[in-house]
């Protein structure tokens, strides 16, 4: 089985005949890495979501800050900090927060999950085609996380009497939102296709 | 033969060793949590529930539980009881002051409080209000009846009762001078049981209890003294500054004194001074300092250590 691959960095079109499992190509010229498929892919995903959703609950349970503000000391979850803006009458921002940084990051990494868990399994083929397609959707939103800390930034820096130390949450969270984004980026979607043939090579 | 020379170059091949580590990452999340979790346990204490009349000034999830100025817990709820007589304070305590939660620790909340002469709790005008307890030594218990304010502390000092024909400017916490010095200070003021005087319950520190005779004279110190006479002309005195306003209680004891007064004595507070009061001046030797005054600042270690 005769396989020619192009660097992707170089051009160069090259030689890569009987690779091992588990063994990376680098490109002859110029010595980055080649890949047919994202390597490891299914590990990597598997990997990184389950460190994700190991880290979703502390990210949720405990506080982002620790603000004191006049002698008082308050902390606020995520989901505290949403209801006070419903309370507010802010519903848009209230409601895009919730999505952003609550229900989009839980969706997105536990489609994964089931996608790299059950890639074995014959049935289901469709499922996973269409939770894949769910997690396209919602994969830009999530990116609005990063925009709502630098909101939340701006505000921690209007408060001139506030100290703000951040909280536990807060670290858990900027972990979840690189877990997730190392998940998607390590993911690769012909998997979802592959014939068995395929699959007991890539997978 | 030109196919040979055209045959693409060889790929390199190496093999990868990350998969394995890839596990790691997982893993230390889970670590991080059980972490989370373990700081949580061990720093979590008891949680007590108290019972306030008026829990105003507290906030949930936000005020302190201070013992000895130190955070020792967290307001965790405040809702009313059923019967809306009180308010059900819920407080989760730090592990290190697990020994809080027995029968006998008071609650109360400290407040700012401003009253002639004296200002108490400025502080929590910033931080906002605090439960402050004093820790009781009974059985373990979760559940508190909160004082409305600080309890008296269990100091030794002497009781006296004191009846009047009427208040003047007395009040809580004006003070009892001898020779113009304190000695102790009003508790409080009630009317008597048939209502013919008033009753002023005062206390005396333990140190001066002794100058207390069974036949000393109170009088009343407050307000200005005015002297009129056709040779010495106006005199006007008053005790202090702090009596004009505040009111206050001087007394005095004759020479020929008698046998000490015990607790709960009653005397006569008289409206005004006679000059023959002032002039008594018996040799009463007073207790000396008492011991936990003066051991307060020696520290067994700090004394070791010093070189002569």
């Amino acid at each position: 089985m005769n396989k020619l691959v192009a660097c992707q960095t170089c051009g160069l079109v090259q030689d890569a005949t009987d690779v091992p499992k588990n063994s990376v190509i680098q490109c002859a010229r110029c010595h980055f890495q080649i890949f047919h498929r994202r390597v490891d892919s299914r590990v990597r995903t598997l990997a990184f979501s389950l460190a994700a959703l190991i880290l979703y609950f502390p990210s949720n349970i405990y506080p982002i800050v620790t603000a004191e503000y006049q002698g008082q000391h308050i902390q606020t979850t995520i989901f505290q900090g949403i209801s006070s803006l419903f309370s507010l009458h802010q519903y848009f921002i209230a409601a895009l927060m919730f999505c952003t940084s609550i229900l989009t990051p839980g969706l997105k990494i536990i489609g994964l999950i089931f996608i790299t868990l059950t890639l074995d399994w014959p049935h289901w083929k469709k499922t996973r085609t269409w939770i894949f397609k769910i997690i396209r959707i919602i994969d830009p939103w999530n990116m609005l996380e990063v925009f709502l800390l630098a909101i939340c930034v701006s505000m921690v820096e209007l408060g001139e009497v506030a100290t703000v130390h951040p909280g536990r949450g807060v670290f858990s969270f900027a972990a979840v939102v690189v877990l997730t984004l190392l998940a998607t980026l390590s993911f690769d979607s012909r998997l979802l296709w592959d014939s068995p043939a395929e699959k007991k090579h890539y997978g | 033969m030109d196919e040979k020379s055209h045959a693409p170059p060889k790929a390199i091949i190496k093999k990868s060793h990350l998969s394995w580590f890839l596990w790691l990452i997982p893993v230390a999340a889970a670590l991080l949590c059980a972490r989370f979790v373990c700081d949580d346990i061990i720093s979590a204490g008891p949680t007590v529930t108290i019972f306030f009349e008026n829990a105003g000034g507290l906030q949930a999830q936000n005020s302190l539980v201070k013992y000895r100025g130190v955070k020792i817990g967290e307001v965790q709820t405040l809702k009313l009881t059923q019967d809306r007589r009180h308010v059900a304070v819920k407080v989760q305590l730090d592990a290190s002051a697990a020994s809080v939660a027995r029968q006998g620790s008071v609650f109360w909340i400290v407040r700012p409080e401003v009253k002639l002469g004296s200002l108490s709790g400025l502080q929590t005008i910033v931080s906002g209000d605090y439960i402050a307890v004093q820790p009781g030594n009974g059985a373990r218990t979760n559940i508190f009846v909160g004082a409305d304010k600080e309890p008296i502390k269990p100091v030794k000092a002497m009781d006296i009762l004191l009846l009047a024909p009427k208040l003047g400017s007395l009040q809580p916490q004006s003070p009892v001078f001898y020779r113009e010095i304190q000695v102790g200070e009003v508790l409080d003021c009630r009317l008597g049981d048939d209502a013919r005087e008033v009753v002023i319950h005062a206390r005396i520190e333990e140190e001066y209890a002794p100058l207390v005779r069974m036949n000393s004279v109170f009088w009343n110190a407050g307000g200005l003294n005015v002297h009129i006479g056709l040779f010495s002309g106006a005199n006007i005195s008053a005790e202090s500054a702090q009596t004009l306003i505040n009111g206050g209680i001087e007394f005095a004891t004759p020479p020929d004194f008698q046998s000490e007064a015990t607790n709960d004595t009653i005397f006569d507070l008289n409206e005004k001074s006679e000059d023959e009061w002032e002039k008594w001046s018996p040799a009463i030797p007073l207790h000396s300092m008492p011991e936990t005054m003066t051991n307060k600042i020696s520290l067994p270690n700090l004394n070791n250590k010093n070189p002569r």
